[in-house]
C-alpha cells in the first residue's frame, strides 16, 4: 500500500477501499493490489532493538563507571549517546509494563508484579484494553515484532494451558516471543514458553550446559535471520530482556573467576571508586558526593574474614553473570551488524530495570525462595546451609539459587541510596541507558542529561517511526501516553526536556519530581524486611502522611545527598499535594504500603479442590500447581506396573532447592520432600510395588492447618500403608520461582538427586492419572485462614519478584 | 577440668581452608604453650575438584605422655593412608603404616567428611581436655559451624562415639 495514503489513526488499520473495478467477467475489471498487500511502516522508519537488564544498578556497567565490565555497552555508547539521568519505577513488573504501554505503571495496572493480581486498578496485574502495549502499533503498521527472554506481564495464575492469553506477548503486540513469562528464571533450567504455549526447560546440546543468556541471544539472532530472509526490508522491532541479573546469579565460573579477588576491598570502597570513575567518564558531575552512609549496611570492616570472603565472590558472580549478559547482547549487535543493518538500527538499552535488589538480605542467601516464603535464617544458618549445598564452590552453579547480600546492591546503585523496591530514592529510579543509531546521532559518545523516564521510550519508538499514536485499538478508545517523545535529543543536544514532572511509588515508598524538585517519603521498611507484622504496620490506620520527609534539588544535587526539606516548607507542601493528585489520576490509591492481603481483601476462594492429571502433561508453571501448602492433602495415582517393574517420576514439581517428588526407584514408592533445600524428607517402601494396575497414594496428615505446618505422611499401594514418615515443617508460599510440575518425569534440575544421574528420570510404566486433593476434611474457617495466608505468602513472593 | 578423664571432641567446619589453618595454628599455639591439653588436632580439607585430604596433623605439640591415639596417631587412626599424603605424617607413612595400623579405627569419620565437606572447604578435629572447652572456642573464631561431644576415657572406642555424636552435631 506504499502508494496510497494511510490512515493509522484507528487500528488494525481498515483495508483501503477498492480503486479497481469489477465486471461479470474479468474484461473490463481493473485490478487494485492493494486489496492483497499488508500495511507497511512509512518510509525510513528503523529497526529497533530494545535491550532491557534485570535487577542492575546504575554504578555497575563499566560503562557507567562501574567494576563490571561492558565493552559492548562501552562501544555502543561511545558511538552513540549515555543518558544519566533516565529513570525507572523501582520494581520489575511495573517498570516493564511503563515501558512496553508508554502509560504510568499503575494506570495500567502493574502497581505491583504480576504475581499479585489485587482487587483495585493500580494492581490488578491486567493492563487494561484502552492502554494498549505500543509493540502492537508498530505490528499494526507493519514492522515485523519479536520479544525475547523475561516478561513478567502475564498474571501468575494465568499462564498454563488454559490461558486466557490474552496478556501473553502474542496478543499484546509481538508476531513471536520466546522466553519465560513471570518475574525470574534459573540460568541453567528455565521453563520457556514460546508464543503461546509452554515448550519445557531446554536441554543442552554437544555436552554444554544449556544457559539461557546464550541461548536468549541465539533466539533473537536466529529470529532476526528468519523475517530477514523473507523480508529483506522490512523494518522490524526485537525487545530483548534478559534474565540477568535478577536472582537467581547464575554463571559459569569461566566467567565469574575473571573478577577473582576484584572486591576484596568491600563494597565501601566500591562506592568510592565507582564514583570516581563515574567523574571521569562524565556521567556524574565532578562535585558531586557520595550520600550519607546507609547505617542499614555493615561496614566492610566490621566483617570477619569468612563473611569478607564470602560476600566477594557474591559479587564476583554477579559481575560475571551481567558481564556475560553484555557479551550476548553484543553478539546480537554484531548479528545485525553482519546484515548491515546497524546504521539504521536504533537501539535503546536500558541497563537495569529498578536499581540493584536488596533483596538477598544482609547476608546473601543460597536459596532466594527462603526469603520470598518469608523463612528467617539467621547469618550462621545461612552459611551452614550454603556449607550443606555445595559451599562457596557452588555460588554461581545450578545447585544453589543464589542471591548475593544487600550491600552489594547499595553499592552497586553509585552513588545513590537504597535500591529495587525503594521508589523514592534514585537508587531504585535512575538506571542508565545507552541508545545507538549512527543513522540519527549526530555527537556520538556525548552525555544526555535530559530528565527521561521509562514511559517515554514508547513515545520516542514511534516518533522515530513516523508511526501516530492511535485513537483508537481494536475499536477501543487509547488513553493517551503519558511519556514524551525524546528523540530530538538525539541530535540536538538543547532539545527541550519535555518531561518535568513525574510521580513514583512502589509499596508505599514515593517520590514526586516536578523541574527539577524531588519530594522523597520512604517507608519505614527496609526492602528485604517482609515481616508480615511490619507488612500489617501499614494497613488502616497508617497514615503516609506521617512518614518522614526529604527533598531535593536535583540539577544541584546530582546524588540526591543534601536533604533540604527544612529549608523549603512550601516546596514540601506543593509536592505533596501533587503527589497525591498524580495518584489519584494514576490509580495509585489506595496507597500499598503493605499488601491488601495482610487486612483481609483476598479473592473469593477457590471452590476447585481436585485436580486430575492424565496423558502427557509436563512443565505446568510453579504458579499454577495445585495449593497444597500449610493444610492436608494427597496425591494419588493409577499405575501400570509391567512385568520386570518399573521406575521413574510419577509426579514431581520443582527442584532439589523446594519441591516434592512421588516416585519409584528401585522398585519401591517413595517420596522426597525437600523445604527449600533447609530440611529434606524421605519416605520409602520397603518392599517393591507390585505388577500390573496399581493404586500408590501419599497422604499428607497435616498437625494443623497453619502456615508451614509439621504432618505425618503416610505412603499407600493399592489402600495398604507401606510407609511413614513426618514432615516437621512445610514450605508456606511456594517452591519455586520459576520450576514447574511434570507428570511421569521430572524436567529441569530435580527434586531428589538420588536420581539425577537418571533425569528426567521418566516413569517407564504407565501412569493412567494423578490425582491431587487439596481440601480434604478442611472447615470453612480453616479454609478461609489459609486462604488469606496463602495470598499473603503470595503477596510477599510477589513484593520480591 | 571437672573431671580428670573427660575429653571434648571437637568437629568445626570452615568455608576455607586457609581460614581453617589459621585455627589450627591457634590451637596448636596453645597446645604449644601448654595452655591447653590437646589428644590429638587434625585439620582435613577437600580441594576445588573434591579430593579429601588431611593438610595438617598436631603430631608434635601434643601433650606429652598423651594417650588416646595421640598425634599423629589421631591422624592416622581416622584417616586412611592415601587420606594423609599431604602430612609430615604422610611423608613417613610408607614406613610406618605397619606401625600405624594397629591405631586405624573404623570411625567413618572420613567418610562423614567427605559427605559434610563441600569443595574448597576443611573440618579441623580436635581432642582435648573438656576444661579446656573455652579456650579452644576462642581459638577457632573463622569457624563457622562447630559440633562438641564429650567422652569418658581416652579409648579407641571412647573417641568413635564422640566422633559419631560430633559429626551427628554438624548436620542439619
Amino acid at each position: 500500500m506504499a502508494d496510497t495514503p494511510i490512515d493509522r489513526s484507528s487500528l488494525p488499520i481498515r483495508r483501503p477501499a477498492f480503486a479497481g473495478a469489477t465486471k461479470k467477467t474479468l474484461e473490463g475489471s481493473a485490478p487494485d493490489w492493494n486489496q492483497a498487500m499488508h500495511v507497511t511502516p512509512p518510509e525510513g522508519a528503523p529497526n529497533v532493538l530494545l535491550v532491557l537488564i534485570d535487577d542492575a544498578g546504575f554504578g555497575n556497567p563499566s560503562t557507567f563507571g562501574g567494576p563490571i565490565q561492558t565493552p559492548n555497552y562501552t562501544r555502543l555508547a561511545e558511538n552513540g549517546l549515555r543518558y544519566n539521568r533516565f529513570h525507572v519505577t523501582a520494581l520489575c513488573s511495573p517498570t516493564r509494563a511503563a515501558l512496553l504501554t508508554g502509560r504510568n505503571h499503575h494506570r495500567v495496572g502493574f502497581g505491583m508484579v504480576g504475581e499479585f493480581s489485587g482487587p483495585f486498578p493500580g494492581y490488578n496485574a491486567t493492563i487494561p484494553r484502552d492502554c494498549v502495549p505500543w509493540p502492537r502499533i508498530l505490528q499494526e503498521n507493519g514492522y515485523l515484532t519479536g520479544g525475547f527472554g523475561k516478561w513478567h506481564l502475564t498474571p501468575d495464575n494465568q499462564q498454563g494451558f488454559s490461558g486466557p492469553f490474552d496478556r501473553w506477548p502474542t496478543r499484546l503486540g509481538f508476531d513471536y516471543f520466546w522466553g519465560f513469562l513471570g518475574g525470574e528464571a534459573g540460568q541453567y533450567d528455565p521453563l520457556i514458553a514460546e508464543n503461546q504455549k509452554m515448550i519445557g526447560v531446554p536441554e543442552a546440546k554437544d555436552g554444554e550446559q544449556y544457559y539461557f543468556q546464550d541461548d536468549l541471544a541465539d533466539k533473537t539472532i536466529d529470529w532476526i535471520h528468519k523475517v530477514r530472509s523473507e523480508k529483506p526490508k522490512t523494518p522490524w522491532f526485537a525487545y530483548v530482556a534478559t534474565g540477568c541479573s535478577h536472582a537467581p546469579h547464575h554463571v559459569p565460573r569461566k566467567w565469574s573467576d575473571k573478577y577473582s579477588g576484584m572486591f576484596d576491598e568491600g563494597w565501601d570502597v566500591m562506592r568510592e571508586e565507582t564514583l570516581a570513575r563515574q567523574k571521569a567518564v562524565g556521567v556524574v558531575p565532578a562535585d558531586a558526593e557520595l550520600p550519607p552512609r546507609n547505617d542499614a549496611i555493615p561496614t566492610w570492616d566490621s566483617l570477619d574474614e569468612t563473611h569478607r570472603r564470602l560476600y566477594a565472590r557474591q559479587m564476583e558472580v554477579y559481575a560475571g553473570y551481567s558481564e556475560n549478559a553484555d557479551w550476548n547482547i553484543g553478539r546480537i549487535i554484531d548479528a545485525i551488524d553482519e546484515l548491515g543493518e546497524l546504521e539504521n538500527t536504533v537501539v535503546i538499552w536500558i541497563w537495569g530495570d529498578n536499581g540493584a535488589s536488596m533483596e538477598g538480605t544482609l547476608t546473601g542467601t543460597f536459596n532466594e525462595l527462603t526469603t520470598l516464603n518469608g523463612i528467617p535464617l539467621t547469618a550462621e544458618q545461612q552459611l551452614g546451609l550454603l556449607f550443606k549445598h555445595g559451599g562457596l564452590e557452588a555460588w554461581g552453579d545450578e545447585q544453589l539459587a543464589p542471591h548475593y547480600s544487600a550491600g552489594w546492591a547499595w553499592a552497586g546503585n553509585a552513588p545513590f541510596d537504597w535500591g529495587k523496591q525503594v521508589a523514592s530514592h534514585l537508587g531504585g529510579t535512575r538506571n542508565p541507558m545507552v541508545v545507538h543509531w549512527p543513522g540519527g546521532i549526530g555527537d556520538a559518545g556525548a552525555v544526555r542529561s535530559h530528565y527521561t523516564h521509562v514511559t517515554d521510550v514508547g513515545a520516542t519508538v514511534l516518533d522515530l517511526a513516523g508511526i501516530p499514536m492511535p485513537d483508537s485499538i481494536d475499536g477501543v478508545e487509547q488513553q493517551p501516553f503519558d511519556g514524551v517523545t525524546f528523540a530530538d535529543s538525539f541530535s540536538d543536544a538543547a532539545a527541550p526536556e519535555r518531561h518535568t514532572q513525574q510521580y513514583y511509588e512502589i509499596l508505599g515508598n514515593r517520590g514526586m519530581y516536578k523541574d527539577g524538585w524531588l519530594l522523597a517519603q520512604r517507608l519505614r521498611r527496609i526492602p528485604w524486611d517482609l515481616d508480615p507484622e511490619k507488612l500489617r504496620s501499614f494497613g488502616p490506620g497508617w497514615n503516609p502522611d506521617d512518614e518522614p520527609v526529604e527533598l531535593y534539588y536535583l540539577p544541584d544535587d546530582f546524588t540526591q545527598s543534601k536533604n533540604v526539606a527544612a529549608d523549603h516548607p512550601e516546596k514540601v507542601k506543593e509536592l505533596s499535594e501533587l503527589f497525591w493528585a498524580e495518584a489519584e489520576a494514576n490509580n495509585v490509591l489506595p496507597l500499598l504500603g503493605g499488601l491488601t492481603s495482610f487486612f483481609g481483601m483476598v479473592p473469593p476462594i477457590p471452590r476447585e479442590s481436585t485436580f486430575v492429571f492424565r496423558g502427557d502433561i509436563q512443565n505446568i508453571p510453579s504458579g499454577m500447581i495445585p495449593r497444597i501448602y500449610n493444610h492436608s492433602y494427597t496425591i494419588s495415582a493409577d499405575l501400570v506396573i509391567p512385568e520386570g517393574g518399573a521406575e521413574g517420576v510419577i509426579v514431581a514439581e520443582a527442584d532439589h532447592l523446594g519441591g516434592f517428588a512421588l516416585f519409584v526407584q528401585d522398585g519401591k514408592l517413595k517420596h522426597h520432600y525437600s523445604m527449600l533445600g533447609v530440611l529434606e524428607y524421605t519416605q520409602a517402601s520397603e518392599t517393591p510395588l507390585p505388577t500390573g494396575e496399581v493404586s500408590v497414594e501419599m497422604v499428607f496428615a497435616a498437625d494443623a492447618p497453619k502456615p508451614a505446618t509439621g504432618g505425618e505422611v503416610t505412603l499407600l499401594v493399592n489402600g495398604e500403608p507401606v510407609a511413614t514418615g513426618r514432615m516437621e515443617h512445610t514450605v508456606p508460599g511456594r517452591f519455586s520461582g520459576y520450576s514447574g510440575m511434570d507428570i511421569g518425569r521430572d524436567n529441569g534440575l530435580v527434586v531428589d538427586l538420588s536420581y539425577a544421574d537418571k533425569a528426567p528420570f521418566a516413569f517407564t510404566g504407565e501412569i493412567k492419572q494423578v490425582t491431587f486433593d487439596i481440601a480434604p476434611h478442611l472447615s470453612e474457617e480453616d479454609q478461609q485462614a489459609l486462604h488469606e495466608h496463602a495470598e499473603q505468602a503470595l503477596a510477599t513472593h510477589a513484593a520480591s519478584a | 577440668m571437672s573431671n580428670d578423664e573427660q575429653m571434648d571432641v571437637l568437629i568445626a567446619v570452615y568455608l576455607f581452608e586457609d581460614l581453617g589453618r589459621k585455627d589450627y595454628d591457634g590451637v596448636m599455639d596453645l597446645a604449644g604453650e601448654k595452655a591447653i591439653s590437646v589428644q590429638g588436632v587434625v585439620l582435613a580439607s577437600k580441594d576445588e575438584h573434591g579430593e579429601m585430604k588431611v593438610i595438617e596433623a598436631g603430631d608434635h605439640a601434643v601433650r606429652k605422655g598423651a594417650t588416646m591415639l595421640g598425634g599423629a596417631g589421631l591422624a592416622v587412626g581416622l584417616f586412611a593412608p592415601p587420606l594423609l599424603l599431604a602430612t609430615a605424617v604422610g611423608a613417613g607413612i610408607g614406613a610406618a603404616a605397619g606401625k600405624f595400623a594397629k591405631h586405624r579405627l573404623e570411625s567413618g569419620i572420613a567418610e562423614k567428611l567427605d559427605d559434610v565437606l563441600p569443595d574448597g572447604s576443611a573440618a579441623l578435629i580436635a581432642v582435648y581436655d573438656s576444661g579446656d572447652a573455652d579456650k579452644v572456642k576462642q581459638a577457632i573464631p573463622n569457624a563457622i559451624r562447630s559440633s562438641v561431644a564429650q567422652v569418658d576415657g581416652k579409648k579407641a572406642k571412647e573417641l568413635k562415639a564422640g566422633l559419631e555424636e560430633a559429626s551427628a552435631g554438624l548436620a542439619g
